[in-house]
Parts: C-alpha cells; structure tokens; sequence
C-alpha cells in the first residue's frame, strides 16, 4: 500500500512547533516593544490649551525652573503656576496677544486653566519632587531637556525600570546643587560625573531606597 | 528523662497532651482558666471545629453565590470590558491650578489647623490635617499638657461625619426646602415677633456646652427675651458630683482627680479611665503610676481598688475587683467612710451612725476594711472616685472620704465654676404642659430620641405649635418638629469651649460648609438680636472679654494657633468640708441597700462606649468598632452574668450533640447561650421588663458583672437614622429616667423564643492559651525581675539567635544572625531599623488606635453580615483575654469573677516573616529597614500569607468596600457603583485605597516613614544629616494613644525611646519561640495586689492557668507544690 502521507509531512510537526515559537517570540517582542512604558509614554506631546513655550521663557528670558513651579523643593508635587504668576509679567508684556487671552480671562473669572497632564505616575506610585531635587537629582533626569522644547513632551519612560535604573546607580546622576535647575549642565566627561557623583553619594549618605516601601505605601 | 521532657525541651508542643488537656477540661479536672470567649472555655465541639479550621469559615470561603454562578457573573463582565476597548486609550486628564494662588497653600503638603471637639464638658483639643483643606485626619494637640496629644475614639472619628451622605444638606420646612435668605428672614422675624412680649412663649432646649460664646449669647438672648425660658438637656449628664460639692461647699466646684499623686486609688463603680468625663488627663496620668521599666522602681507603682457592677475598662485595669450592685455602692462607701473615721480616729459618733445606716456588708467587710486600711495608711496619696451615675448622697460621702483621707489640693483638686442657670428638661415639659409655650427651638442634642422615659418628651413636642429644630441630622425629634435648620459640623465652624479644667480652646473651621448648613453661633446671634451675626466676630469678642487684662496685642491669632489659652483654666480653691452638713448628711442618708435578685433585677443604663449616647450612630467607623469587653460590633446587648444566666436556665455546660442540637434549633433555641455557630454568635433574645415597659434584646454573657444586674447601653436602636445605624442595636432609653438613670431597679427578664445573630470579633483568631499575655504580680518581680523569660515555649527551646543571642538588640536588628532559622535570613541595610514596643501594663482597651488606624490608613468597613463571616478590615485589634479565678470553687462553667487583660494585636513585622516566604509573587516582602511590605500591585489574592500568619493580622479585601454600596458587595463587577463620593473626601492621599482581591495589613504606618525621612533628607540638603530623629515619626496608633503604651521607632540607634523600653526585663514577643524574631515586642502586665485583702492572689490567674498547663514541665500529679517552686526561676537554665 502506498503512504499516504508523503515523506515531508514528518516535519510538519515540527515546523508547526517552530511557527508557534516564531509567533510567540513576536507576540513577546511586540508586547515589549509597543506595550511599555518606552513607546507608550515617551513622546506624548497633547496640545496644550495656552501654547507656553519653555524654550521661549528658559533660554531667552532666562527663567528659573522654580519662579513658575513654585513649590517643587518643598512639596511632593511641582506645582503648574497660577494665572497670576503669568500675569506678573504679562500685565505688561504682550498684555493684548491674543495668546494669552485664556490667561487673562482665567485670571478675571477665577476659573482655572485645563492644562494637559502630560507626566503622570500611577496612583500606586508616591513621587516627591522635593526630596529628589534637594539631593542633586536634576529636572533634566526626568523630563528630559524641558529648556529647550517648544511644547513639552513626554522624553523619558518613567517605567519602574526607568526609576531602579537611576536608584541603583544614583552617582550617575548626582549632580552639585547649584546645578540642579541648570538643565544644560554636564560633568566634564562621563567618567567625571561617575567619579564626582560616587563622591557626592558617599559624602552625603544618599541611600536612594530600593524596597517597594520607597515608593510604594 | 522523660519523652514529655524531651518534647519540651525541643520546644515542640505535645499534640497528644493538648488534646487530653483539653478533654480533661471539659470533665473539669483541670481548671481551663485562659480563654478568649465562653464557648472556648466549654470547648463546645462547634469550637473545636472553629479552633482547628483556623480561619472563621467566612473569611476564607466565598458565600451567598456559588462557585457556577460566581463564573457566569465572572464571563459577562469580561465580555462587556472587551465591548469598548476604552481601556487602550489613554485616557487626556487636566492640572487645574488656582487662578490666583492662595498664601500658605502647597499642593501635596497637608495644613494643620488647631481646633477643639466639642463634647459638653470637655472639649478636647485637636489638631486636624488638611490636604488641599479638606480635613482628613484628627489628633489630639500635643502642646496641651494634661491631654498629651492623644484622643478618644469618638474624637477620631468625627472627620467621618463631616463627609457623611446622610447629613442634612438643606433646611427645611416639613417638606419643602427653604433657602439661606428665607432661614434668615424666619430667624429674625421669629427673634422680632417675640421681642415684643418680652419673649413670652419662646422656650429652647439646648444641649450642655462649654463654649464661653454660646453662653454670652444665651444671656444676650435672655437679656433680649427676658421671659424666655432657656433650658439644657444632655441624656447621660455628669454634675452630680459638682451638685454634691455645691451642696457641701456652698458653692458651684467641679473636683479634678489628680492620678499622678494617687498612689492608692478607690473607684467607686466609676470608669475614670473610658467614659467619665476628662478621661484622657485620667488615663495618662493613670498611665504614668503604673509604667514600670525596671524591678528597682516597680515599687512606685500605684494600686487601684475597683468597686463595680458591670465589666469596665477600668475595671480590667484594677488590682483589687469587688463585684457588687451599684444599689449596694451606698452602704459600701458609708462603711469605707466609717472605717477610714475609725482608722484615723475621728468622729466616733458618725462613723458609728454611718454603720448604723449602712447596715452589714456581709462577705465584704473583709474586703474594704483592707481597702480602707490601705487608702488611710498612704493618707494625702490616696484617692476615692465615684462614678457620676450614683446618687448625690454617695458623691457628698465621697467629697468627705478624700478629705479624711488628706487628698484635698493634693490627690483631687477643686475647680470653681462659673455659675450657669439653665432649666432642666422637666422644667420645659412642665411649661408646655400648663400651655405657656408656644414656640420651641430645639438647639442640637435628640430629645424625642434619648429624653428620659419620665419626661415624656415626644407627647410634650407635640402639643407645642411652632417647633424649630437645629440639627446636623434629620432625627426622630426632626421628625417632630415644623422646622428643621441644618447645622454644620464643628469642622466647618467658629466656636469655643473649655477642656475640662477649664482651659480655653478654640472651635476653627477649616473647610467651607459643604452643604447650606448654619453655625451655632450664627443661629443664637440672629435669635439674639445681634448687629453682628459673624460667629468669628463673636469668638474673637469672647475671647478679648476673656483676656482683657491681660495685653496681648496678636493673642487672638497665637490662640488659634496654639490650639489653646495657656492658664485659662478654673482657679483651683482649696477648701475643708463643713462637718455639720456632712452630720446631717449622715443622719439624713437614705439607702436603698436591698439587694437585687433575680426577681428584681438591677439594671445599669451606661452610654454606649462607641456610639455614647446615640448622636453617633451613623458612624461607620465606631458601629464597626468592637466593644472592649464583649466584642460585640454593630449592637448591644443586654449583659448578664453567668450566674443570671444559669439561673435563668441556660446551662453553659450542654454538650452539644448533633441531637441536642437539633432539639435546641426544634424547641428551645434560646438554651443556646453566647453560642457561637462558627463564629457568629447566635443568642437568645429576652424582654427586660420594668413595671409595664418592655424592651427585647439579645443577651451576652459577660463575666464578672455583679450577679443580679444586667448592664445595657444606650444610643442603638434609633428610629430615624442614616444609611449606617439603621436598624442596630436596640433602644434602652424606655428605662432610662428619673433620679438615678443609670440604675434601674426591679426588672425581670423572660425569654421569648427567638434568636439573634451578632457580629461578634470575640472568638475569631484564637490563640488557644498559650503564654500570649505574660502577667506577674509586683512582688514576684520584684524577687524574681526575669520571670518574663522563663514563660512560653522558647524558655525552654534553643535561643532563636543561636550563639548570638547575648548580642545587643542594636546588633541583633543591623545584623540579623542567622540563629537557628532555616529561613536565609535577609540582610537590611537601611541604617535605621524600625520597631515597636507596646505596655500591656498602661493599655487600657480604649479602641482609640483602632480608629486612628482606620482613618489614617483609609480602612473600610464592611458591615455587620461581613463581620459576622470574619471579614473585618481593622488592620489593628485589642484582643481580650479572661482568666478565671473562681472556677474550682463555684463548681460553675464560667467564672463569676475573671481578670482580664487586653493587647492590641497588629502586623509585627517579623524579621523572619513567615507569609513572604509562601508569597508565589513577591507581594509582600522586607524593606531595608527591616518592615515587612506589602505591594498591592504584585498581589494575586492567594491568601497564602494570611494562611501562613501565626498572628494573624493579615486582612483580604473580600470585595470592592471602597467602591461599592454596602450591601452589594456580593454581585462584583455589576455591584452598584457608590452613588455618594462624599467618603472619599475623607481618603488619606499618602496611602494607596486598595481593591478587591488583594491582601492588606498594618504597615507601621508607612507613609509617616517616608514623609520623616523625605523631610530630614530635604533638611540635609548636600550634608549626610540624614537619620530621621527620634520621636518625629509618630504612627498613627502611637499619637492618639492617651497612655503611651505604643511606642515606635528606630530599634537601631541604642538612645531611641523603643530601644529603651525593649532594654526593658519586661520585654517579650509573642510566639517568639517560632523564631519569626517580631519587630513588634511587648512588656508584660505587672498587677499589684495587696497581701491582705481576702482576693489576693500570689500571681495573676492567667500566670496560674499559664503554669498549671504548659508551665515548666509541671506534671498533672504534683501541680500545686511544684509551680511555686518552679516559677521563683529554678529548674530554669539555658537547655
């Protein structure tokens, strides 16, 4: 009797089971790629309801981090100003741009301005911005290079991987404080800022914690 | 050696002994003296069952819905989540900051604001956290001395009414609603309409209040409406003492008892420590005679004779207990004055006349003469305190008592109170009744609800035509009443008040009314007539009224501030009693000292210790809360003693058999007593009938009352109430009235057939008898200052520490030696290592860290059905323990006459923590610093960690309490959705509110971990200054605690306050021979009996059943002449 089956078919079983795996490796890999924090997050760019431009206000009028976000060395959360704390200025300049007419109206009515979240933690997670900057973490660790966007985006992925990164190896990121809300500053060389950052974590005893109770409560 | 001995000396509990233990028990050859509940002590074969379950069935099953439909639920909600896939979006969410941002106002850093809780005698200083000023959390304002930062239970949970769905949110006119402006037209047309006849039939009722503005108003009301008749009612009232030293004085003087000079101490039915009022400067200074760090100053230690009818807390505290009918208290203090007359050798005349009117004690003489023996030998260190429900006659002997006694400006101090004149109840109902009422305002407080039964308050409220209520609920009186005004809450109010030694607090509002609620002040203002209706602009007048000779130029501000006047309180008078009054007194003095018997049952009437009396029925948290002493949580009941309940022809002893049992469910289920049916307590209900009124109730068995009376408590059973009290408990105001309320005399009791389920915590999580609560009397401490060391199992295993043992705890917590653990011990690097230490000695069982916990840590309740299955959600709970004494000698189940001992029991964040080793996910784990963790986002719901528990203190959120209306939780995902959000206002942003299916327990109070070390590290800056100082984390269970017996903190640096009290002799853990090395450690009580008295006992009688079952290889035929021996500590080296 002749086979039936010719003699390939005996490999079927095993390329099914190579497919399956090939399958799986690209689900996986897919997952990992598209469903993380690192592609979900980063780059988030909404449309923001007043076009505030921080490279404007940084870099060319030469604002402090902390004369708009107040009580970012005091407080778990860094404030968004106050309409007022734009009109401190705004009274004056560019007082009629049409721009700013939701900041004026807020300002008159009392109501606030729907600015867009754009950085957020889960519920789960307790962040203090004022224990981080304190200790020489800089704005820049986090946000990314905030002085020189237009619009903010979202530029780091701010998964837990992202934060037991920097709390594994603080020195790599330890900077003086002085240099803390200077955005565009840099240790000389890489090596520099391992080298002076292990220094600074040993001199001031940072112990960035690694337990799911630094974070978690 | 024996293979008993062998077995011991490997620290393994013989299972085989247990069982013929426990067997002999029930033939009552051995007397079983340490249990948890009655049915442990009967080892009924329901609590066999119970015990070798380990969990109640409830908190591990899933009930009400099988496990098929349970899946069919399950797959519809899946279907309909993949419907939208809303999930896949993220979802676009605002910053909505301030237009203009306000001063002092951080977004995430909380506001303390200063204010006070009015209660009517006492106002109790707090200091309140705000986040983004809503209030969230309540504490006692520690710069206030006497009151040391700590509250009362009922305090903590006020901030939960602020936020209850079940307040009135508009006022009304029987149906209609009436708006601002029209409440304000009505106010003032009504004070106009009446100040033309001088304000002829306008009566009001308010309750009692210590605030000096409400008392300027009343008299600006009076001086308005000179012919208005302004009367004060509080239900449960407390002035009898201040009426007796009226009496003797000649003038109004409120006595303060001054506990921290009190070396002897004689309470008089009167629980100082829970409910009287000022019991939290009792219960601290209480606390500070009693703490005892070593054996060289345990002789400080002061002593407290307790004389009761009913269980107290305070009667839990005491070393000497004398159960007797209140009615019986006269004749006890006439004697106790007779005999300290004799002893002192005064006044032979009257102390013989005392006798004489007293008439025989009895079996008691013995007893009291010892007691008075003992007050007279510390004269000027002694002190007698009498509870306010006793007759006037019996707090004017008092008065006199402590004056022989030399305690006058010592032991008790004498305030001189301001004189108010306001009318009673009975002089209101009296005016309605001959007509000359017509409208009644009704200032806060519940009369159609809690008036006594003799002042027939609802048929008066009725014939008055116009009646105006002002009330933060609708209530039963609303209901009577034409007008009802809402009130606000005091955190959304100005006010003031007094603490009660008098010192002036203020009353701040630190959110704006939620709802169109009035204030107090504002209401009186707009009735008085006033220009100015601003109650701010009234409390700032009183208080410059009240400081004027004083010039302080901003003292208004400071006092808001500082949360109180420093030296504003009462003047303290020193003074001699008027020995004629007292002759008079004593000639005069009628007692009714029959005796009560079955037939004419005395019954005491105390306001509830949750709830008090009613007006916070609707709290959640306090319905939850389980009593002290019976457990009981969302009821009362009526209390009797075992002895009633033999009589009444209950046998505690039945054996119930699957026939008997049958045959009770068939014909007589209430033979079942305090009979638990896997958990649930299931009793039987009575009438309790006094002359033609009849009140039904469940009873509870409640160890050491007096035979012949049954205690009830007042404030359940409402008729109109919100969502939460309705349908708890049951109403005993119908026997509350006339002289007395608090004792009722003549009542019987007759069963009715039926029964009644109760949600009782008492016999859940049993802990069967082992050397759990260490106790020794003073003396044998004294002797033998190690005697903690040489109870329970790990006396006799190999140290847990191995060769390390002799390291020092500070070593012990940095190094974490492996010892004898299988367990790879983890290494904690953080350099500070946290710890407890908790006092059994000063706990007084108040419950006020349970709700601390529940508020600060967001705790959900569950309700009475999910209390009954086990389910509760307290993260902390006081686990109470009776011993029995006189067990052997009754021939009796139950003993009449226990000690009992309670110890709050809470996560102890074992370095070796058993649950995170069959955690499947790493759910809960150590952190650095050496607390066990919990990460609600790892966890699956397994309930391996809880399994594994040997404490169990883990908590499994059996349902979404936090998201879904109660009632139901069962159907899951299709549950309703909380229609009302106005609970989560109350929420804790610093703690994560957890789901359904996820495990939960104490975690040392986390987020005040993290906030202290975020602060000292933001403090520190570019320094390594970054160890948190001692003391500036305070859980949330260690700041409201009036006694101190919780303390917290860093186990690692030697100087810290835990450190110190762990150093303690004292010190143990609980369960520590299971080598799971608790960072939570505990002091054991120390009683101080006296010699003489006819009770004395030479150890505690938990330390006796202690020694006699498990002690020291002591053998069933040697007992008695062994222990003695043995527990002096030989036969007790290192094995």
């Amino acid at each position: 009797m002749a086979n039936i089956f010719p003699k390939w078919a005996n490999t079927i079983p095993l390329q099914v089971l190579l497919g399956f795996l090939l399958l799986g490796g690209v689900i996986s890999a897919g997952i990992t790629y598209y469903a993380t924090p690192k592609y979900t997050r980063v780059g988030y760019q909404p449309k923001q309801p007043v076009a505030f431009d921080h490279h404007l206000h940084v870099e060319q009028v030469g604002l402090d981090c902390r004369y708009c976000h107040t009580f970012v060395d005091r407080s778990e959360h860094s404030n968004v100003p106050d309409a007022g704390t734009c009109m401190n200025c705004h009274s004056m300049i560019k007082s009629n741009s049409p721009a700013l007419a939701l900041i004026r109206e807020s300002y008159s009515s009392g109501e606030p301005i729907p600015w867009v979240r754009v950085h957020k933690t889960p519920d789960y997670v307790f962040f203090n911005h004022s224990v981080h900057v304190n200790r020489g973490i800089s704005c820049v660790e986090c946000h990314g290079q905030v002085n020189r966007m237009k619009e903010v985006y979202h530029a780091k992925s701010l998964g837990m991987a992202f934060c037991l990164d920097c709390h594994r190896h603080p020195d790599k990121a330890v900077r003086p404080l002085d240099k803390v809300y200077d955005l565009d500053w840099k240790a000389t060389s890489v090596n520099a800022q391992i080298e002076e950052g292990s220094e600074r974590v040993m001199k001031w005893e940072v112990n960035a914690p690694l337990s799911c109770s630094g974070c978690h409560r | 050696m024996g293979s008993k001995c062998a077995l011991k000396l490997f620290g393994m509990p013989s299972v085989k002994k247990n069982k013929q233990n426990a067997s002999e028990a029930r033939q009552g050859k051995l007397g079983r003296r340490y249990w948890k509940s009655l049915d442990e002590l009967a080892q009924t074969p329901n609590f066999r069952q119970w015990v070798e379950r380990e969990f109640p069935q409830g908190a591990s099953e899933l009930e009400g819905t099988n496990r098929r439909h349970f899946l069919k639920i399950m797959a519809a909600s899946f279907g309909v989540a993949g419907l939208g896939l809303s999930g896949c979006r993220r979802p676009e969410q605002y910053i909505l900051p301030h237009s203009k941002q306000p001063e002092l106002d951080i977004p995430g850093v909380p506001i303390n604001y200063a204010t006070s809780f009015p209660r009517s005698r006492d106002n109790i200083p707090l200091v309140v956290e705000t986040h983004q000023h809503r209030p969230t959390k309540i504490e006692g304002n520690g710069a206030y001395e006497p009151y040391r930062g700590a509250t009362d239970l009922q305090a903590q949970s006020s901030v939960l009414d602020l936020y209850d769905p079940d307040r009135v949110k508009q006022s009304s006119r029987r149906t209609t609603t009436l708006s601002r402006a029209q409440v304000n037209d009505f106010l003032s047309s009504l004070s106009r309409k009446h100040e033309a006849t001088g304000g002829q039939g306008i009566a009001f009722l308010a309750e009692g209040s210590t605030s000096p503005t409400r008392e300027r108003l009343v008299s600006e009301i009076k001086k308005r409406l000179p012919r208005a008749l302004w009367a004060e009612f509080d239900p449960v009232d407390h002035d009898r003492s201040e009426i007796a030293a009226e009496r003797l004085f000649g003038r109004r003087l409120r006595p303060l008892p001054n506990l921290q000079k009190a070396k002897r101490i004689l309470s008089l039915d009167c629980d100082f420590l829970n409910s009287e009022p000022g019991h939290l400067r009792n219960a601290a200074d209480y606390a500070s005679t009693r703490r005892v760090n070593s054996h060289q100053e345990a002789g400080k230690m002061s002593r407290l004779y307790q004389v009761e009818s009913t269980f107290s807390s305070t009667g839990m505290m005491a070393d000497h207990r004398l159960r007797i009918s209140s009615s019986r208290i006269g004749s006890i203090t006439a004697h106790l004055v007779a005999e300290i007359l004799d002893l002192t050798h005064r006044e032979s005349y009257l102390s013989q006349l005392l006798r004489k009117k007293a008439g025989d004690l009895g079996k008691n003489e013995d007893w009291l003469k010892n007691c008075a023996k003992d007050l007279v030998n510390h004269s000027g260190k002694s002190l007698v305190v009498v509870g306010g429900h006793l007759p006037i006659a019996i707090h004017e002997l008092v008065h006199f008592a402590n004056e022989l006694l030399d305690g006058l400006g010592k032991t008790v101090e004498y305030l001189e109170m301001p004189k108010t004149e306001a009318a009673s109840i009975y002089d209101l109902v009296d005016a309605i009744d001959r007509g000359r009422v017509e409208t009644l305002i009704v200032l806060g407080g519940n009369p159609a609800y809690n008036a006594p039964y003799d002042a027939n308050w609802k048929d008066a409220q009725r014939k008055v035509s116009e009646v105006v209520r002002f009330g933060y609920y609708f209530d039963e009186t609303s209901l009577l009443a034409e007008y009802h005004i809402a009130a606000t809450h005091y955190l959304e109010s100005w006010g003031d008040g007094r603490t009660f030694d008098g010192t002036l607090v203020p009353v701040q509002p630190m959110i704006h009314p939620l709802f169109d609620g009035y204030q107090e002040i504002e209401v009186m203002a707009r009735l008085a007539g006033s220009k100015e209706i601003d109650p701010y602009f009234h409390v700032s007048k009183t208080f410059k009224s009240v400081t004027e000779n004083s010039n302080s130029g901003n003292g208004f501000e400071k006092f808001l501030s500082d949360g109180y006047l420093p030296n504003s309180g009462y003047e303290s008078v020193l003074l001699n009693a008027n020995l004629n009054r007292i002759r008079k007194i004593a000639s005069s003095f009628q007692l009714d000292d029959t005796a009560p018997s079955i037939e004419d049952l005395e019954v005491r009437i105390d306001p509830d210790s949750r709830v008090n009396d009613g007006r916070f029925n609707n709290n959640g948290w306090l319905q939850e809360c389980p009593d002290p002493l019976t457990k009981i949580t969302w009821d009362n009941a009526i209390l009797v003693s075992p002895r009633l309940a033999l009589e009444l022809g209950y046998d505690p002893d039945t054996d119930r058999s699957p026939v008997t049992k049958i045959f009770d469910s068939f014909i007589a289920s209430s033979r079942r007593y305090n009979q638990f049916e896997q958990g649930r307590e299931v009793a039987p209900m009575v009438a309790l009938t006094i002359d033609n009124t009849t009140v039904e109730g469940p009873i509870h068995i409640h160890p050491g009352m007096a035979d012949y009376t049954v205690a009830v408590s007042l404030g359940y059973g409402r008729e109109k109430v919100g969502r939460v009290g309705n349908g708890t408990g049951f109403n005993f105001y119908p026997f509350f009235g006339g002289k007395t309320p608090g004792i009722a005399r003549g009542a019987k009791i007759d069963l009715t057939g039926h029964s009644y389920l109760l949600a009782n915590t008492q016999e859940h999580w049993s802990m069967e008898g082992r050397a759990i609560i260490r106790e020794g009397n003073l003396k044998e401490f004294e002797e033998n200052h190690d005697f903690v060391e040489t109870m329970g199992i790990e006396s006799h295993s190999p140290p847990v520490y191995g060769k390390d043992k002799n390291l020092s705890q500070q070593a012990k917590a940095l190094n974490q030696p492996r010892g004898e653990s299988l367990y790879k011990t983890p290494t904690f690097g953080g350099a500070q290592q946290w710890g407890m230490s908790i006092d059994l000695n000063t706990c007084t069982g108040c419950n006020a860290c349970v709700i601390a916990c529940q508020s600060e840590n967001s705790i959900p309740i569950v309700g009475k059905d999910q209390v009954t299955r086990g389910r509760e959600m307290h993260w902390i709970r006081l686990d109470r323990y009776y011993a029995g004494g006189d067990l052997d000698k009754s021939k009796e189940t139950i003993p009449n006459d226990p000690q009992v001992t309670v110890q709050p029991m809470l996560c102890q964040h074992c370095e070796t923590a058993p649950c995170e080793q069959v955690c499947p996910v790493n759910a809960t784990v150590h952190d650095e610093e050496g607390l066990n963790v919990m990460a609600y986002n790892r966890c699956v719901g397994t309930r391996y960690c809880s399994n594994n528990c040997p404490y169990k203190v883990r908590r499994f959120n059996f349902f979404d309490w936090n998201k879904r209306e109660i009632g139901e939780a069962y159907k899951g995902p299709m549950g309703k959705i909380a229609t009302s959000d106005l609970g989560e206002l109350q929420k804790n942003p610093d703690v994560t509110v957890r789901m359904r299916g996820v495990m939960e327990k104490c975690t040392f109070c986390q987020q005040r971990i993290q906030e202290a070390k975020i602060k000292q590290k933001v403090k520190a800056r570019d320094s390594n200054d970054v160890k948190v100082p001692d003391g500036a984390i305070k859980t949330a269970c260690e700041q409201v605690c009036p006694t101190d017996s919780i303390v917290f903190g860093d186990v690692a640096d030697p100087e810290s306050r835990v450190s110190k009290r762990k150093k303690s002799e004292l010190d143990y853990s609980v369960l520590g021979y299971l080598n799971t090395r608790p960072r939570t450690t505990y002091l054991a009580r120390i009683r101080n009996p006296n010699p003489e008295m006819p009770d004395y006992h030479e150890y505690p009688l938990s330390r006796m059943e202690y020694e006699e079952k498990s002690g020291h290889g002591v053998h069933e035929s040697d007992q008695g002449q062994s222990f003695e021996k043995l527990s002096k500590g030989n036969g007790h080296g290192d094995h």
